[in-house]
Parts: C-alpha cells; sequence; structure tokens
C-alpha cells in the first residue's frame, strides 16, 4: 500500500492524457481527488510495515523498498500531499489537463523521493522528479525559449547524476543500498574514509542543489517566477525540501564522518544564503522573487541547524522545514490569486488591493506573518528551536546571524504586504472580485495546519527522536 | 593449429554458425523469390520471407544457450557471449526490416533486403569471431553490404555517403588488416588464443594491437575516428541508418571484448588498452557536444550514437567480469532506445525523409500526442533519466567503473550525460514548446504501420528492463574464447 501513493499519482497522470484535451476541470477535479485520497493514505498508512520487492542482486543488493514511518518522512509525504491538494483545487491554466497530469506525476516522483528506503529507488525518484517539473516549465513558462526550464533542468540533473555516481559507489563498496533508516551494520557503511567522503560529496551536491544553497542558488529564483502558481507552491514547499531530507535521513547515516566534517563551510554557505536571501527580498520588485528569496534566506537557516548537530536544532529543523512548505505554498498560492487579478505582480505596479480584497489580504497577512516568524504561527515555533539549539551546540555567530536574519524577515515580509495591499489604491489596475470561496477553501487547510504547527509542534519535533531520522550519529556527536 | 584447417568439419561445426547461415540463405531466398513472383508482390513477400528467416535464426541463436563450442579449429566460438550478440542483431535486423518497406526502388527492394540479411550474416560472423581471419571475414561481408545499401535512396546525400563510408571504412580495414598481419607475424597463428602467450616480438605485437585498435574505434565511431560518422548517417536510407547505428556496432563490439578479454596477456592488457579507455572517455563528451549544434535528427544520433558507444566501451575499462556483463546490457538498452527513436523517424517521413529534420517535431506533441509521447520516452531513455533501461543501465555502468578503478571515467560518464539531457531533450522542448502562432503542419501520413510494431516492443522493453534489468549471468558469457 505505501508503494501506491508512489504508483497510483504516476500512473493517474498518465491516464489523464486519455481524457480529451478539452477536459481540464474535470482533470482538474481528477487530480483533487488523487492528491486528498494520497493525502488521506499518507495519514492512514502512518507507521505501516515497510514493503519490499526484491530489484536485482549483482553488483550490488537493490529492493523496491518502501517505508513510511512516523518521522520525517511520514510529515514530508502528509505535507506534499497536503500541498498538492490545496495547489490542484485552484489550478487555472490553458491546457489545462496535460498541467494536472503533469502535476499528478510530480506527486508520484516527490512521493517516491520521500517513502524509498533504498538509496538507488530514491536516487531514480530523484531524477525522475525533474521531469515534470521541466515539462512544465517548457510548457507553462510565459517566456517561450524556456530559458528557466533549461536551467532548472541542468542543475538539477548534474546534482542528480552526482548523487547517482555517489549511489552506485557506496552500492559497490557497501554491496548493498538497501540502507536507508537502518543502522549500520559494525558501526558504519562505508570503512575506508577514503570513499566515504568521495560519497559524501556526490550526496551534498544534489542536496545542496536541490534546497538550494548558496551559491547553488541560481537555477531557483527564475524557475519559481516562471513556473505556474500552484506548481511552484509544490516545488518550493516540498521538492526544495528533498535535499534537507537527504542530508537528515541519508547523509547524516551514510556517511557520518564526513557530514561532521563539512559541517564549518555548510555553516558559512547556509549563513551566507541566510543573510544574502533576506538581503534580496528586501530590494526585489517581484513579489514571486521576493518569496523566492526569502525560502532561501529559510533553507540556509535549517541548513545551519542540521550542521550543528544538535537534537534540539534538528528537532527545529524538521519543524522549519514542515512550517516552510505551509506558508511558502500558501504564499505562492496567493501571490497566484493576486496576479490573476491584477496581471502583474510588481511591487512598483500593486497597491491598496486590501480595501476591495479583505479575504485576499487576509490571507496573505496570516502567511507572511508565519513567514516572518510570529509567536504562535509555525514559522516561530521552528526558529526558536533551531536558534537555541544552534545556540547550545556553540555555534554562537550563525544563531547570532540568525537572529539578525528573523528581523530582517519581518521586514521584507511586511513590504510584501504593504506594497501589495495597503496604500493608495492604483486607479488602473483591473478591478476584479475578492477571492472566491473555492479559493478561500483551498488556502483553508494551510492556514489551520499553520495555526495547529504553532501551538502544538511537538508531534513533528518528536520525529527527531523516530527510526529514520536519527541515525545516533547525529545526535550523540555534540560538541 | 595449421592442421586445424585442414581438419574435416563435423556437423558440430555447422551448427555453430547455423543462425548465420540462415540468416545468408534466406538472404538467397528473398532474390529466388524476386526472380519468380509477379512484381506487385515481390516486396512484400521479400519482407516476410527475410522477417520469417530473421525469426528462425534468432530461435535457433538461442536453442544454444547454455552450450559451449569451439567450431573450426576454434575459428567460431559458440556461447552464451556469441548468442547475446547474436540475439541484439538479429533483433536489430528484426526492426530494420520493419522500417524497410520503402527501401530503394521497386525493382531494388528484394536487393535491399537481401543486402540487409547479408550484413546481419556478417555481423553475427564477428560475433563468435576468434580469430582474425573469421573477424576479418565477418568484417567485410559486413561492410561490403552496406556501402551498396547506403547507396538505396533517391536522395544525391546518398551517393556521397555511400563513397565516404567507401573510402573510410575500406582504409579502416585496411588499418586493421595490417594490425592483423603484425599480430600473426609476432605470434604465428591467425587465433585469437594463440595471442595470449607471450610473443616473441614485443615491438611487432605492440604495434599489431595499436593497428587493430585503430580499426576498432573506427567502426565503433570513437573519438578521434568518428568524423565519418555523421555523414554518412546523414546521406543513407533511414533503415541502413538505423541498422548501421546497432548492428555494424554491435558486431564489433564483440570483436573488441573478445580480444581485450580473452586474447591479450593479462601482463600486457592494461598498456595496450588503456587509448581505448582515452577513446571512450573522449567519445562521451565530444560525442554529446557535437550533438549539441545538430538540427538533423540522423546527424543528431549519429553524435549521440558516438557517445553511446562512449559509455559501452567504457563499461568494459579494466576488463572485469562486471564490465564486460554491463557493457553487453547497456548494448542491449542501446538497441531498444536507438531503434525506439528511428522508429519514431520513420513513422514521420515519407520520400524526403521529413522525419529527420528538427523542424518536423515542432508541434508534435500537439498534432500526434502517441508519437511525440514515445520519441519523449526513447529520448529521456538515451539521456538516462527514469524509469527507462537507459537509466539502469548507466547504474550499472557506473558502479561496474568504480569497482574496476576507473572512477574518473565514471565522472566524465556524468557530464556527458549532463551534456547529452540538453541534446536529447532539446528535442522533447521542439515537440512541446508552444509554436509561436505559425500554422500546425498536418500530420505525416507515415508510408507504412509497420514501424508502429517495432516503436511497441521497444518502448515495452525499455520500460520492463528498465525495471527488470535481466542480464545474463558472468558464468554464461566469461568462457567465451579459453
Amino acid at each position: 500500500m505505501i508503494w501506491a501513493l508512489a504508483i497510483v499519482p504516476l500512473l493517474a497522470g498518465l491516464a489523464l492524457y486519455a481524457l480529451p484535451r478539452s477536459a481540464g476541470d474535470a482533470a482538474k477535479w481528477i487530480g483533487v481527488a488523487v492528491s486528498f485520497v494520497a493525502f488521506v493514505a499518507v495519514l492512514a498508512l502512518r507507521g505501516a510495515p515497510d514493503e519490499s520487492v526484491p530489484w536485482f542482486s549483482f553488483p550490488f543488493v537493490a529492493n523496491f523498498h518502501a517505508g513510511l514511518g512516523q518521522g520525517i518522512s511520514f510529515w514530508l509525504a502528509a505535507l506534499l500531499a497536503l500541498t498538492m491538494t490545496c495547489a490542484l483545487a485552484v489550478v487555472r491554466v490553458p491546457r489545462q489537463r496535460g498541467f494536472v497530469a503533469q502535476m499528478l506525476i510530480l506527486l508520484g516522483a516527490m512521493m517516491g523521493v520521500f517513502i524509498s528506503r533504498d538509496l538507488l529507488i530514491f536516487a531514480l525518484f530523484w531524477d525522475l522528479q525533474l521531469i515534470p517539473v521541466f515539462l512544465m516549465l517548457i510548457g507553462w513558462s510565459p517566456d517561450r525559449r524556456a530559458a528557466s526550464a533549461w536551467r532548472y533542468l541542468v542543475y538539477n540533473l548534474a546534482g542528480g547524476l552526482a548523487l547517482l555516481l555517489a549511489v552506485a559507489a557506496f552500492g559497490i563498496a557497501a554491496q548493498s543500498t538497501d540502507v536507508i533508516g537502518l543502522p549500520p551494520p559494525g558501526g558504519s557503511w562505508l570503512a575506508n574514509a577514503h570513499w566515504s567522503a568521495w560519497i559524501f560529496a556526490g550526496f551534498a551536491i544534489a542536496f545542496l542543489i536541490k534546497t538550494p544553497v548558496w551559491p547553488l542558488h541560481t537555477w531557483m529564483p527564475d524557475t519559481y517566477a516562471d513556473l505556474p502558481p500552484p506548481a511552484v507552491a509544490v516545488v518550493s514547499a516540498v521538492q526544495s525540501k528533498g535535499g534537507l531530507y537527504g542530508f537528515i535521513a541519508i547523509a547524516a547515516s551514510v556517511a557520518p564522518a564526513p557530514m561532521h566534517a563539512i559541517a564549518p563551510l555548510m555553516l558559512v554557505l547556509g549563513s551566507a544564503g541566510l543573510i544574502y536571501g533576506a538581503v534580496v527580498a528586501l530590494v526585489e520588485d517581484d513579489a514571486k522573487r521576493i518569496v523566492a528569496y526569502s525560502s532561501l534566506s529559510h533553507l540556509g537557516l535549517i541548513l545551519i541547524a542540521i550542521f550543528s548537530f544538535d537534537r534540539v536544532a534538528l528537532a527545529g529543523a524538521i519543524v522549519y522545514i514542515i512550517a516552510h512548505g505551509l506558508f511558502s505554498a500558501g504564499l505562492f498560492l496567493v501571490l497566484g490569486e493576486v496576479e490573476a487579478r491584477e496581471d502583474t505582480r510588481l511591487l512598483s505596479r500593486l497597491g491598496g488591493l486590501g480595501a476591495r480584497n479583505p479575504r485576499l489580504a487576509g490571507g496573505l497577512v496570516i502567511l507572511a506573518l508565519a513567514a516572518l516568524g510570529l509567536p504562535g504561527l509555525a514559522g516561530f515555533a521552528g526558529e526558536i528551536l533551531i536558534i537555541s539549539g544552534v545556540y547550545r551546540a556553540g555555534a554562537i555567530w550563525p544563531a547570532l546571524l540568525a537572529l539578525v536574519a528573523v528581523v530582517l524577515a519581518a521586514a521584507y515580509m511586511l513590504r510584501l504586504f504593504q506594497g501589495m495591499m495597503q496604500g493608495p489604491q492604483i486607479s488602473d489596475l483591473p478591478q476584479r472580485p475578492d477571492m472566491s470561496p473555492l479559493e478561500m477553501f483551498a488556502l483553508a487547510p494551510l492556514v489551520v495546519a499553520i495555526v495547529w504547527l504553532g501551538v502544538n509542534p511537538g508531534p513533528v519535533a518528536t520525529a527527531a527522536r523516530d527510526a529514520y531520522v536519527s541515525p545516533p550519529a547525529i545526535v550523540s556527536a555534540r560538541p | 593449429m595449421n592442421t586445424a584447417l585442414v581438419m574435416p568439419f563435423g556437423s558440430a561445426d555447422w551448427m555453430a554458425i547455423l543462425p548465420a547461415t540462415v540468416v545468408g540463405l534466406t538472404a538467397l531466398l528473398v532474390l529466388i523469390a524476386d526472380l519468380t513472383l509477379p512484381r506487385h508482390l515481390r516486396r512484400q513477400t521479400g519482407l516476410a520471407i527475410a522477417f520469417l528467416g530473421t525469426v528462425v535464426a534468432g530461435v535457433l541463436a538461442l536453442q544454444g544457450w547454455g552450450h559451449s563450442y569451439a567450431a573450426f579449429g576454434d575459428g567460431f566460438m559458440l556461447g552464451g557471449f556469441t548468442i547475446a550478440f547474436e540475439g541484439i542483431i538479429v533483433l536489430a535486423t528484426l526492426f530494420t526490416l520493419l522500417m524497410s518497406t520503402s527501401l530503394g526502388r521497386e525493382d531494388q527492394a528484394a536487393a535491399g533486403i537481401a543486402l540487409i540479411l547479408w550484413a546481419a550474416t556478417g555481423a553475427m560472423l564477428m560475433a563468435g569471431a576468434s580469430n582474425l581471419m573469421t573477424i576479418f571475414l565477418g568484417l567485410e561481408l559486413l561492410s561490403l553490404a552496406l556501402y551498396c545499401l547506403c547507396t538505396l535512396s533517391p536522395r544525391p546525400a546518398a551517393r556521397e555517403s555511400a563513397l565516404k563510408y567507401l573510402i573510410l571504412s575500406s582504409t579502416a580495414s585496411a588499418f586493421m588488416l595490417y594490425g592483423m598481419a603484425l599480430l600473426f607475424g609476432a605470434t604465428g597463428s591467425v587465433a585469437l588464443s594463440a595471442l595470449l602467450d607471450p610473443p616473441a616480438s614485443a615491438g611487432l605485437f605492440d604495434a599489431g594491437c595499436a593497428l587493430f585498435f585503430i580499426g576498432v574505434a573506427f567502426k565503433l565511431s570513437l573519438v578521434p575516428f568518428h568524423v565519418w560518422t555523421p555523414d554518412v548517417y546523414e546521406g543513407a536510407p533511414l533503415p541502413v541508418t538505423a541498422f548501421m547505428s546497432v548492428v555494424t556496432k554491435a558486431g564489433m563490439l564483440a570483436v573488441f571484448a573478445r580480444f581485450a578479454y580473452a586474447a591479450l596477456p593479462a601482463s600486457k592488457a592494461p598498456q595496450l588498452l588503456w587509448p581505448m579507455w582515452i577513446f571512450a572517455a573522449f567519445s562521451m563528451i565530444v560525442g554529446n557536444v557535437a550533438a549539441l549544434a545538430q538540427t538533423d535528427i540522423k546527424r543528431l544520433l549519429a553524435y549521440s550514437g558516438v557517445a553511446q558507444l562512449g559509455y559501452i566501451v567504457a563499461a568494459m575499462a579494466g576488463t572485469t567480469q562486471a564490465g564486460l556483463r554491463y557493457a553487453i546490457f547497456y548494448t542491449v538498452a542501446y538497441t531498444f532506445m536507438n531503434l525506439g527513436a528511428f522508429a519514431v523517424v520513420a513513422l514521420l517521413s515519407r520520400e524526403r525523409e521529413e522525419g529527420s529534420h528538427l523542424a518536423s517535431y515542432s508541434g508534435l506533441g500537439q498534432r500526434q500526442p502517441v508519437l511525440a509521447g514515445a520519441m519523449t520516452f526513447f529520448l529521456l531513455a538515451l539521456a538516462g533519466l527514469p524509469p527507462t533501461v537507459g537509466f539502469t543501465g548507466k547504474v550499472f555502468i557506473l558502479a561496474s567503473l568504480v569497482f574496476a578503478g576507473y572512477a574518473w571515467l565514471a565522472g566524465l560518464l556524468i557530464v556527458g550525460t549532463v551534456i547529452s539531457a540538453y541534446v536529447y531533450l532539446k528535442i522533447v522542448f521542439t515537440m512541446y514548446a508552444r509554436t509561436a502562432g505559425a500554422p500546425l503542419r498536418a500530420a505525416v501520413k507515415p508510408m507504412s504501420l509497420l514501424p508502429w510494431i517495432g516503436l511497441g516492443v521497444c518502448a515495452v522493453a525499455v520500460l520492463v528492463l528498465g525495471l527488470y534489468p535481466l542480464s545474463p549471468s558472468a558464468a554464461n558469457i566469461v568462457p567465451f574464447v579459453k
């Protein structure tokens, strides 16, 4: 049944092409139904036993091994299905049937990433998830030449293939790739430190590009700007978490020694992204790019948390991964609503929308407050755990920089809100009605989840203790 | 060993080459049918006979699975290795026949079919050839048939292609033959097994190997001996290009693998073979970079073939058993991916081979969604993306390279693959990108629906082999010459 989480959406996506081209609305509701069923199924399968089918046994053992557990895999799978449901509910694009089909394929591929318990299957889905995003970029980006599609592809495929090579090398060295979430026999998977370092390097390249971490982020703003809002909501909320998931669930247990060795560099890169993203978000005019750069900043914070090797910081990282997924998906969906109404998303062109669109403004303000870390909402729960954990681990200056970034986050998020919703109304903007009930209904689950996670982060935070995330090395190696 | 040549051959010897013989005789049958039947039946009958004969040959070849026999005094070695390559050749020949419904003028139809079969016969002999004479015999049978096949098109480029192929390929054959002569001089025998003994004259032996490998690299289109490939592929008729891209390569890979694994003394193999790994490394990069600029699909697939052959030869680096196994697996994968793509080109082509122009693919996703989807699938496979046999095959090659200690080749393979993604997905982009207001061309009505069969089989194989990677076990393929 766990495998069905990945396979059913993939097949459903392909099957949508059997519908007539004009059946865009039918495709949309099929898509919503499939994602919603996937969400319910993820909740129902929490803690279900793993499933494994042998794949091949030479030159190393690889199995179709899937598991959901109760840890980070479960939370990310739930986040994925939830954001996909909300995003598909408000899909409104030309050639909609094909778009929904690609979204469902993306759902299946990303689900595969999070439920794989075999490194090679993980790498397979990791590469597979590129294809629908690439196809959506060439089919639906406003730029006909789709320059962002090629940049997305080249960066992410380079990462994906580095990962593949590392997995192949791991398979040769450890004789099996069916290792995710398993304690290593005899203390470590890779006895040879030299191999371990190279294999970690392959993983790290893939994970850093996907997250993305400064300075490998240059594909990200264009991709986010060019993808239609439902797609970017899912990609930014969940696909970008693949890299962080990879560090926590895979790299930390498969190659702990190089992971610790590289930590100082990662703290620097994370801090650079943290500040750089925040500063760019402060001056950017395009609302989508503001959120894209704010993601760079937030993901830098999570990277710092992971590489401070502190139990509290790790719990915070996992909470913040989910929190960021919820509010960034919501933000991109709201920005999509604004763009659909006003035909622009430039702050310099927008203004005063709040007077005519109180619901839109209300939705945006909750999400912006969550993003800037208002206590009681999800962002705060993650941030406070991360900053105190990082500080506790002795990484003083990253903790201080994180505080600076929190202040900057308040500045750019309020700037985003003010620029769009407040100020004088701009007369030459089209006058369009406020959010429809459906649009509000699609946003509501995200808002509810943000509040729930904000007041009750416990269940997610304990994921740090759970099977798939607590390779003993990462939490015991406190400085 | 010379006495072997005058020994009477038993029925087991003839049985060993039975599949190749059947294919060769089928060609004669096609010609006879052409003489006796009324004009309007000739092409169809010829194709049907050829198809049946090739299927029979394939079944006969598979029946030898598990047996191992040195036929004709070590001239032809039957075994899992030979059968694997014969199987690839038979498959590729069948797919070529499916595309050949319009090969040549009406009065050339039977000749075209017969030449394809004879070329396949030559390649099948190469698959089992274990002495220098048999290798050359098979190679020339293959090449001579192909020179003629290249001319079977009304387009002027075909003549140019044939002439270019004739001259350059003969030069390569000459290199190879000279190399063989030197090897014979060094060891006093034409048998590959004789090369294993420490040769009396090391200089002669090394020079012979070097010349032999140049010939091999030329026929495999490895960089820097690849420059003929795009011109010849572009000019030759489409089914012949498809045939060349797989059958010539498979025959020559068999020769190279047997030579590299079984004929070189272990003490000398690494020094003698390293240039081949360098050629493979250059092929992976140069082939993909050169493919970037192509707007003709046949030229693009020619350069992509250069790169793909680079992957396959690289897999054998270090001559490990796993490497050989996965080189064969990837050759099978390449056969299906490549011929699947060629089947799409054939389905988009009429007399002028419209399907070979990149512009013909513009908006194909709207006009012929199934064909566009199939092409996308094959291109993703060639690019090594999941869930295809291209992905699984690359994983195996990477693993065997790491295992053999050639991680740098694995790294270059990754670089080449990233570049190749741009090459292949450029076609996908053309098919699915929105055309700027240009009216959509009407769907091209294919000249024959037969390539759909090939396309379907290839698509299923690319998916199924990707998920269930059957590959011959080392026990079956390795004892192929000793």
